[in-house]
């Protein structure tokens, strides 16, 4: 453990990096000597976090330090398990999927008999959107959007949409639980208990700091972000933090989708050989 | 943006939340877990997941169009579909 003034704080992982910047200067590099495997129970992870946080304590540094990389290690978490929680059950997720889109598919069979390859295309597309949101069960922003934008009156397949989601009774009740909710709940606690502390930190005479690296904050804020907030369904309405949780919900979710329709398409290459 | 600076305190939270959620996103991206080096910039990770998401748009759109050649008719007759569910399952 290397102490140098005015350095930005790490605790590294090999699978997971925390980094903090401190403002006031009692900096120290160090890395956590074991470092678990993914796989590893979060309350060993939270252990070896508090073992590390203990070494810190005895070099001194001040409580609300301690108190804020707490909060930040709740936050972190809550989040990662959210993410495994996820990507635990990817197999499940599948298979809700599947079970949604194959009756949304037996939906819009009534229509028409012999529907030209385009009309398909679009049937089976439109249908695994909606089956792969609707499998989040409107936990998720994304999710509700994507479902808002099927049926919009402007929308040119709303019909389609209505078809496939089925009569308004069997319509999932969206839960209008943000994923964020949580960490948000944390963040104000965290917000409260660091103004309660500012008057303190204020007392410890700060060095003169290296520029804060408010480039991340400025990355986001920039042309980038707004792709992505066009890529995402209902990503206009999204901000920083529950932004990029959505894309993560987002991405898993779209890798589980494409999984499924690629293995339709081989299992159907198979039958159709027969 | 969230987290506007209020005070120096609360944004050196959302700084570390959004470093955190950007490793995460790392991780999810298979482009950059390859690479294993080190933590990637900020805006590498947001390019990579910007075109990853616009990739797996296109993979869609592909497996859309081959599943209405395949999938002679969408009233795929009992049979067949059976047959199908059962391989996936």
């Amino acid at each position: 453990m290397a102490q140098t003034p005015c350095d930005p704080r790490y605790i590294s992982r090999s699978h997971h990096c925390f980094s903090l910047e401190q403002i006031n200067g009692v900096p120290t590099h160090f890395s956590l000597i074991s470092p678990p495997s993914l796989s590893e129970p979060l309350s060993s992870i939270l252990i070896h976090f508090l073992g590390s946080v203990e070494l810190l304590s005895l070099s001194a540094t001040s409580f609300p330090l301690l108190l804020s990389r707490l909060n930040f290690l709740l936050f972190s978490l809550s989040i990662q398990e959210q993410v495994l929680a996820r990507m635990r059950s990817p197999f499940s997720l599948k298979q809700e999927f599947l079970k949604k889109w194959i009756l949304g598919l037996q939906r819009c069979r009534s229509s028409k008999k012999n529907m030209s390859i385009f009309e398909r295309k679009k049937v089976i597309k439109l249908s695994a959107d909606v089956a792969m949101a609707s499998a989040r069960k409107g936990t998720t922003c994304w999710s509700r959007a994507l479902i808002a934008d099927a049926v919009k009156e402007g929308n040119a397949d709303k019909h389609l949409a209505e078809k496939i989601l089925g009569p308004a009774s069997e319509r999932q009740p969206t839960k209008k639980v943000p994923v964020g909710a949580m960490a948000y709940n944390k963040r104000i606690r965290s917000k409260k208990i660091l103004k309660r502390s500012s008057v303190i930190r204020r007392t410890i005479k700060c060095a003169p700091q290296a520029a804060r690296p408010s480039s991340i904050v400025k990355t986001l804020v920039g042309k980038r972000r707004q792709i992505l907030r066009s890529l995402i369904p209902g990503g206009e309405f999204m901000n920083g933090v529950s932004l990029i949780e959505e894309t993560l919900d987002y991405i898993i979710s779209l890798r589980a989708q494409v999984d499924v329709m690629r293995s339709l398409a081989s299992a159907s290459k198979l039958v159709n050989l027969n | 943006m969230s987290g506007r600076r209020s005070g120096s305190g609360v944004s050196s939270i959302s700084d570390d939340q959004i470093t955190h959620l950007v490793s995460k996103l790392q991780q999810l991206i298979p482009e950059l877990c390859a690479r294993r080096s080190h933590k990637a910039s900020a805006s590498k990770v947001l390019q990579e997941t910007c075109d990853y998401i616009r990739n797996l748009h296109k993979e869609v759109e592909d497996l859309s169009d081959r599943l209405s050649q395949l999938l002679a008719s969408i009233d795929t007759d009992k049979d067949q579909a059976a047959i199908v569910r059962s391989l996936l399952m």
